[in-house]
């Protein structure tokens, strides 16, 4: 009795099971031929980093403030830069992304108050040598063209004005009392940035 | 001569590590004797990329993306259970919103991460057409995912004093299309397997895991429950707010492959339930507290632990009051459950080998971390 139940409820569930597939046979395909259709990636796809510039002037919106190259897990960033004698302004002279080991966690873009960086919807980097992977700062801004983007509103709090405020006082001071010492604390500072970096470097080989 | 005059002697099989129903790299040693097994040695670690030690060397912050790679199916699930221990240790308060957007995050990381177990589980056994279904299914999950934070496997969606991203216009309407859908497509899988007498006697009294055996290797998530013990750390030990939603914890009775199986199906159903009760009761505000640049929490130890899909992952924080933590001891669930297959596989054929390895839902990159 009980092989004869076991034997129908055997058929039983595997017509069920049957019946499933054939259903499935009369709908859509769901599957895309990938190279000739593509997806169209979402807005908030994190790809591919390119550096982006300004829509009217042209020029890299990256004042070389080095905030992505700290924020960024895998040190993948690097950037050079150096003081414009005259808008007394950073600007960076070389800024190269390894692409091999950027793991696209979007920490520089969440780091970058002048929305410089972004991470886009493009995905087909695949290239013959590893080497080219490592994209620089000419290639990055080519990349970041035709992305459009939002600037970044600054939000500044009531504090951080005051400081703000504080200290260009202290440089003028200092600017009215002579260039020279002027020059002096901006290169101090270089320095100190200078610094950082090789602890970071040293961290990193410990691993 | 008889044939009972022959000679036999055990002999060692390699199982892996490139073999596909591992699910990963790991390497089994087995001892056979004939076709049956008489013992079981894994060789694990060809995925260890010290990511505890990693930890050490990164701001509270930059680790987050590491923790997606511990546990690559279910990163929402490892992204949660680290910013909890560092918020935790910070003090650092979380917006109601983000708080929903996250167990939002978490059960639908718990649905996709069953259904890849499903689809492997299923394949590994020999059927291919629920690994199509399944993976149809997730990548619904996966394009909510994408269209929320950007990407598919790497989330990198919660950070300490929140989440990264609100979610979109059109991700309501989706999410709540796919839970309409969800509950009918769960039963085509069960229609397919639950009681497919192939399938029954492949999984039925196979791999059978006791109680006792389970509590003394510290075996957590559905594989324990599968065993009869009714353990969640959601209700046993509520975090974040799951203890405002209303779910069951389903177990299992004998402990064997087909209890495990049973258990997954039905949290599938009781994490779509936990997920349709959050999106109705989703609230306004903010989603990120905001936390400076260079977070230093105070000086201290933290412990937490959540429920991952494949079972209780901790993390134990020691800060000394700078920016990267002092020590960091991450606990996975999968390096435990993987530490019973050298009992329950045992005496049995090496084809239900697979089956019962498959059913303990062990992925490799957290065995080894």
């Amino acid at each position: 009795m009980s092989l004869v139940r076991q034997t129908t409820n055997g058929i039983y569930n595997l017509i069920l099971g049957l019946a499933v597939t054939v259903k499935h046979l009369f709908k859509h395909a769901i599957t895309l031929q990938y190279p000739k259709e593509r997806w169209t990636m979402p807005e908030r796809s994190r790809g591919t980093v390119v550096l982006l510039s300004d829509t009217e002037t042209g020029k890299l919106n990256c004042t070389a403030c080095l905030m992505c190259e700290k924020a960024c897990p895998v040190a993948a960033i690097t950037i050079e830069r150096e003081k414009n004698p005259e808008t007394k302004k950073f600007e960076p002279t070389s800024f190269t992304i390894d692409m091999g080991i950027c793991c696209y966690c979007g920490l520089c873009e969440k780091a970058c108050n002048f929305s410089a960086i972004k991470l886009t919807g493009k995905y087909e980097m695949s290239i013959y040598d590893k080497s080219e992977l490592i994209y620089d700062m000419d290639f990055l801004q080519k990349l970041g063209r035709d992305v459009k983007y939002e600037k970044r509103k600054r939000v500044v709090k009531k504090t951080a004005v005051k400081k703000a405020t504080a200290k260009p006082k202290t440089t003028e001071a200092r600017a009215e009392s002579g260039d020279k010492k002027a020059e002096g604390t901006s290169s101090t500072k270089d320095d100190g940035d200078v610094k950082e970096k090789p602890k970071n470097e040293t961290e990193e080989g410990k691993e | 001569m008889t044939v009972k005059e022959l000679k036999t002697e055990e002999f060692m099989v390699n199982m892996g590590p490139q073999h596909p129903s591992t699910h990963g790299v790991c390497k089994l040693v087995i001892k056979m004797d004939g076709e049956e097994i008489k013992e079981i040695t894994p060789h694990v670690g060809f995925l260890h990329r010290s990511i505890e030690k990693i930890g050490e060397n990164r701001t509270y912050a930059q680790f987050v993306p590491y923790t997606d790679r511990i546990d690559y199916v279910a990163s929402m699930n490892a992204n949660h259970a680290y910013v909890i221990a560092a918020e935790k240790l910070g003090g650092v308060e979380v917006p109601e919103r983000a708080e929903y957007l996250r167990v939002i995050m978490a059960e639908l990381n718990r649905i996709a991460s069953h259904l890849v177990w499903l689809a492997t589980f299923a394949i590994d056994l020999g059927a291919v057409t629920p690994f199509l279904y399944a993976f149809r299914e997730r990548e619904m999950i996966l394009d909510l995912f994408e269209m929320t934070c950007g990407q598919r496997l790497t989330y990198n969606y919660m950070c300490i004093g929140g989440v990264n991203w609100d979610i979109p216009k059109e991700f309501e309407p989706k999410l709540r299309e796919f839970l309409k859908i969800f509950p009918s497509r769960v039963d085509d899988y069960e229609d397919l397997l639950t009681n497919n007498p192939i399938f029954l006697y492949r999984t039925k009294n196979i791999g059978i895991l006791s109680k006792e055996t389970a509590f003394e290797y510290s075996v957590s998530g559905p594989s324990l429950r599968g065993s009869g013990v009714k353990w969640d750390i959601r209700k046993a030990e509520s975090y974040s707010i799951y203890d405002r939603f209303d779910f069951d914890i389903p177990v299992g009775y004998n402990g064997d492959a087909w209890d495990r199986y049973r258990v997954r199906m039905r949290e599938m159903r009781e994490s779509a339930k936990i997920v349709q009760q959050a999106i109705d009761g989703l609230p306004g505000g903010d989603i990120q507290t905001k936390v400076p640049r260079t977070w230093k929490p105070p000086e201290g130890e933290v412990f937490t632990r959540i429920e991952a899909p494949r079972g209780e992952m901790a993390y134990h924080i020691v800060s000394d009051g700078s920016t990267k933590p002092y020590r960091m001891k991450i606990r996975t669930a999968s390096f435990c459950n993987l530490q019973v297959l050298p009992i329950i596989g045992i005496n049995h054929l090496i084809a239900d080998l697979v089956a019962i390895f498959g059913s303990l839902d062990i992925i490799l990159p957290e065995v080894d971390r």
